[in-house]
């Protein structure tokens, strides 16, 4: 279980994150959606979850263990994934090399100074997998920066799953991409999840995606914790639907 | 002497040194955290005002009479003042130039080639002061003789060169003049709102092109004018250049990345230091700065006024 | 999968290749050309005696900041940091094995070198650790700076010579020994030269071993972006430390070598600043995005030097302008505009496909000129208008 224990973080005046307490992954594998309308904390939240921000107060336990003062690196290790809102590649390898250098970092071999990059057998073998599974194969060769946006985004959760993580946050995975691919980018996630019993942590505005995908939904308001519970929380808190619908019109 | 005098002598010359070092900083730290540019031709710059400031003093000063009494010494230094401003206006076509020319092509390229190109301009500049003025030292005869021959600190019983209380009071006079230039003027704060946001800036609809130039002419302004108040006490040489820009950087990096005021503590901080280092053990002067610079990095990475962007 | 004939020869693709190092296969040409290249390299030495105007020792100097260049290019290629202070682990080189040499009797050629390879190792992990705070332009700054204390630090004490330096010469011996042999002066030179040569070849297999390994794959990560790479488990900080310090390494058996051929060290030429700025010119010269770029582009500065020293008096201005031309020109530097078709090969193939294409390019420059100076001008006066 990924369990935030009553963070604080305030920048100057604002308190972005206020004493937030909670828990993700009660059950392997459940699909949680954090949401709230714009400047709720959502992303510091899980800046603070993954320490890319450090918090003023309180702690990050992974499961039962303090990792607060842990790096980013080092809890990517102890199975604590991350993607960026906007997509962050490797933009001048292609979309095999990015793969590979995750699936390097997560076999530990990154400190390998006279082995061959791409001549770990295991590794590789892992990469064709993930570039199969997320439908990257067409794109395998071709240098990431000339990549279609949603395949950035496909690109960039194959990455993550390469780390094999207990729980994966994920900041907008549909952000910017269109209609028509947003099912399809969180389809793959969904699914891959499921298949690997992974939690996902996702923030998303997007509220038929959140009501169609949520085991869980946890809303923020102001820094704090607004309500959490089942997707139909969506549907039967007016002061929710207010605060959401607010920053939708 | 007694104790008390050299330590105030020494203590006097170390802060006319930071006020030259500000200078220089200054517009370092300007181009650095507006353009993101690393000029390390800024020394040249530096080199420049004072091969400028040598033709253009040498030639105002033969205008006017010998320092001799009170009236004339005061004329005179009137006139190396005049010289020293006239040749920091100098300094400014010779930055927007530059900043045209060369800088405004390569802004958003790797950096690797923004500091090549400095590099570059640092060789070119060097050897062009050697082309107009020769390789050998120049030194402004009489001028500094005959200002130290105002009796100002002589008259409370202290031996302190005049042109040094000069530089102060000036130094002094300048560093109001860019705090209020920064906090004040319309131009400054566009200045530092394009420091601290260049989309932002853009949006509002501040021209950056021209901030740009205006910031580094600024820059070269700030540079010639320190080259050429540094002349009077010393040669103008064609190696003169890489020691400031050095304690420039290292005045930065204590100051706190792009923060004026830090700069200007620095930098006082550097040349109070230095000079007691001179009195009490020679061989650490050139290594006291460094030294400084490497603690600050050790306890504060971020420098003792570290704010990203923001200046003043 | 490769079927070995012959050791070192492996056929692909139904092509025999030479197999220098895991991975590293050469096909015919790239064989031939690095044999040729070789031979050139081995002969320098008899060539020099023939023809006056090639002396051995700036062929060799050429070599050592080459091999300088290629430590400082592992920085600069994968992590894309900028070090404007790699002259200090050339200087620590050469003055670790000057000091020993001179003041401790330290006659031996291979424990000079290795103390060379200590120290420097020590020095650029303390730089590393203090310069690696920052990143970007402040990174460059950073190195400038520490690069300018071990410059001032040298200068200023008499241990090491001040700025008259220190000869290398151990005890009664007037040169170090070579494997504990007394040479000749002449022989000693060459031998170094042989010596500077294998070491430079072993360097290179090193080097590319390294920069294609898993490792070499996290410093592009990191080069490429530092946020993610952390993100994806890479231990950003103490990647960029390490390869610091193997930056430095290179620069500091340079360094060394370098004393063992000029017998004698002042701050001046391993210490300044300016050499910093020479290394890195070196690799920009040559080509950065290339393994072999920054030792072509060292030899090639480091001839030009010598020559152009003796013909004009502006050679430091002439090299300002040489660097104009790459930045504005030849971004990729001499070795990577040859392979990638650059600038230069367009405008070489244009000549030759029409010489009257010369003229556009004088009219197309003379009218930068105008548009330059018009620009100038206009914003001369915006400036003053603004004041």
């Amino acid at each position: 279980m990924l369990r935030a224990d009553s963070l604080r973080k305030s920048f100057g005046n604002v308190r972005a994150t206020d004493d937030v307490s909670v828990e993700f992954g009660k059950e392997t594998g459940e699909m949680v959606f954090i949401v709230g309308p714009n400047g709720a904390g959502k992303t510091t939240l899980v800046n603070l979850l993954t320490g890319h921000l450090t918090p003023d107060s309180g702690r990050v336990l992974l499961d039962d263990e303090d990792v607060t003062g842990l790096s980013p690196d080092e809890r990517v290790h102890a199975g604590l994934v991350r993607s960026f809102q906007v997509v962050k590649l490797f933009e001048e390898m292609t979309v095999r090399e990015n793969v590979r250098t995750a699936v390097l970092s997560q076999h530990r071999l990154t400190r390998s100074m006279f082995t061959l990059r791409d001549g770990h057998q295991e590794v590789e073998q892992t990469v064709a997998g993930l570039i199969d599974k997320f439908g990257l194969a067409e794109h395998a060769d071709t240098v990431a920066e000339e990549l279609a946006h949603g395949t950035r985004k496909l690109l960039d959760v194959a990455m993550s799953f390469g780390l094999d993580p207990d729980y994966l946050l994920l900041d907008e995975p549909t952000a910017g991409v269109s209609t028509r691919e947003k099912a399809y980018v969180i389809d793959t996630i969904a699914e891959v999840s499921r298949e690997e019993g992974v939690t996902t942590v996702t923030i998303e505005h997007d509220m038929d995606i959140v009501s169609e995908y949520a085991d869980r939904v946890v809303a923020l308001h102001q820094g704090g914790v607004h309500g959490e519970g089942p997707p139909d929380i969506l549907e039967t808190d007016d002061e929710l639907r207010r605060l959401l619908l607010g920053v939708e019109q | 002497m007694t104790g008390l005098e050299t330590f105030v002598t020494h203590t006097l010359h170390g802060i006319q040194y930071g006020f030259v070092l500000f200078l220089i900083a200054s517009g370092l730290t300007i181009v650095l955290g507006i353009l993101d540019v690393l000029n390390l031709a800024h020394g040249e710059l530096f080199a420049l005002g004072a091969y400028v400031g040598f033709t253009i003093i040498g030639y105002l000063t033969g205008l006017v009479a010998p320092p001799t009494t009170l009236s004339t010494q005061l004329v005179f230094l009137g006139v190396v003042l005049l010289g020293a401003a006239l040749t920091a206006a100098i300094l400014v076509p010779v930055g927007v130039f530059l900043e045209t020319t060369f800088f405004k092509p390569i802004y958003g390229r790797d950096e690797v080639y923004q500091i090549v190109l400095t590099f570059a301009l640092l060789l070119i500049i060097k050897d062009v002061n050697k082309l107009i003025w020769g390789p050998s030292p120049l030194r402004l005869q009489d001028a500094y003789g005959g200002i130290n021959s105002i009796p100002v600190l002589s008259r409370v019983g202290l031996t302190y060169p005049t042109y040094n209380v000069v530089i102060i009071v000036i130094g002094l006079v300048t560093v109001a003049g860019l705090f209020w230039f920064f906090n004040r003027t319309k131009t400054g704060r566009i200045i530092r709102a394009t420091a601290i946001n260049r989309e932002m800036a853009t949006a509002i609809g501040v021209n950056t092109g021209r901030t740009f130039t205006l910031v580094f002419a600024l820059g070269a302004f700030f540079a010639g004018f320190a080259g050429a108040l540094a002349l009077p006490p010393r040669f103008a040489s064609l190696d003169m250049g890489a020691n400031p820009l050095v304690l420039s950087f290292v005045v930065i990096v204590i100051g706190g990345l792009g923060s004026l005021r830090g700069a200007f503590v620095a930098a006082l901080l550097v040349g109070v230091l230095s000079r007691w280092a001179i009195w009490q053990y020679p061989p650490a002067e050139l290594a006291a700065p460094f030294a400084i610079m490497a603690i600050v990095l050790l306890v504060r990475p971020e420098g003792l006024f570290g704010t990203w962007g923001e200046m003043g | 999968m490769s079927n070995r004939s012959l050791p070192g020869l492996v056929s692909r693709d139904g092509e025999t290749r030479v197999r220098v190092t895991k991975g590293l296969e050469l096909t015919k040409r790239q064989s031939m050309l690095a044999l040729v290249g070789l031979l050139v390299v081995f002969a320098i030495p008899d060539i020099a005696t023939v023809t006056p105007s090639l002396q051995l020792t700036v062929v060799h100097q050429g070599l050592l900041f080459g091999l300088a260049a290629v430590g400082l290019n592992l920085l600069l290629r994968h992590t894309r940091l900028v070090s404007f202070g790699h002259a200090a682990f050339f200087g620590t080189g050469a003055y670790t094995a000057a000091v020993l040499a001179a003041k401790f009797d330290v006659a031996s050629f291979s424990l000079l070198l290795i103390a060379a390879m200590v120290v420097a190792t020590l020095v650029a992990a303390i730089v590393g650790y203090l310069s690696l705070r920052h990143t970007g332009l402040y990174f460059s700054l950073l190195t400038l700076a520490f690069g300018q204390l071990l410059y001032a630090l040298v200068q200023g004490q008499s241990f090491f010579g001040s700025s008259d330096g220190l000869p290398v010469r151990p005890g009664a011996a007037r040169q170090p020994l070579i494997f504990g042999l007394a040479l000749d002066s002449e022989a000693y030179a060459v031998i170094l030269y042989y010596l500077t040569v294998i070491i430079l070849v072993v360097s290179l297999v090193v080097m590319w071993r390294l920069v294609n390994s898993p490792f070499g794959n996290a410093l592009d990560a990191i080069g490429q972006d530092r946020t993610r790479a952390q993100f994806i488990g890479i231990p950003v900080q103490r990647y960029v430390w390490i390869a610091f310090v193997i930056s430095g390494v290179y620069g500091g058996v340079a360094g060394a070598l370098y004393a063992m051929v000029q017998q004698h060290v002042r701050p001046g030429p391993v210490l300044y600043f300016l050499r910093s700025g020479d290394i890195l010119f070196m690799a920009i010269l040559g080509g950065f995005q290339t393994l072999l770029g920054p030792l072509v582009g060292g030899v090639l500065l480091v001839f030009l030097q010598d020559v152009g020293r003796d013909v004009t008096a502006y050679f430091d201005a002439l090299t300002g302008v040489a660097l104009l031309i790459i930045v504005f020109g030849l971004p990729r530097g001499l070795v990577g505009s040859l392979r990638a078709g650059g600038l230069l090969a367009a405008a070489t193939r244009d000549f030759r496909e029409n010489p009257a294409v010369v003229g556009e390019w004088i009219s197309a420059a003379v009218t930068g000129i105008v548009e330059a100076t018009r620009n100038w001008l206009r914003d001369v006066q915006s400036i003053l208008g603004v004041r």
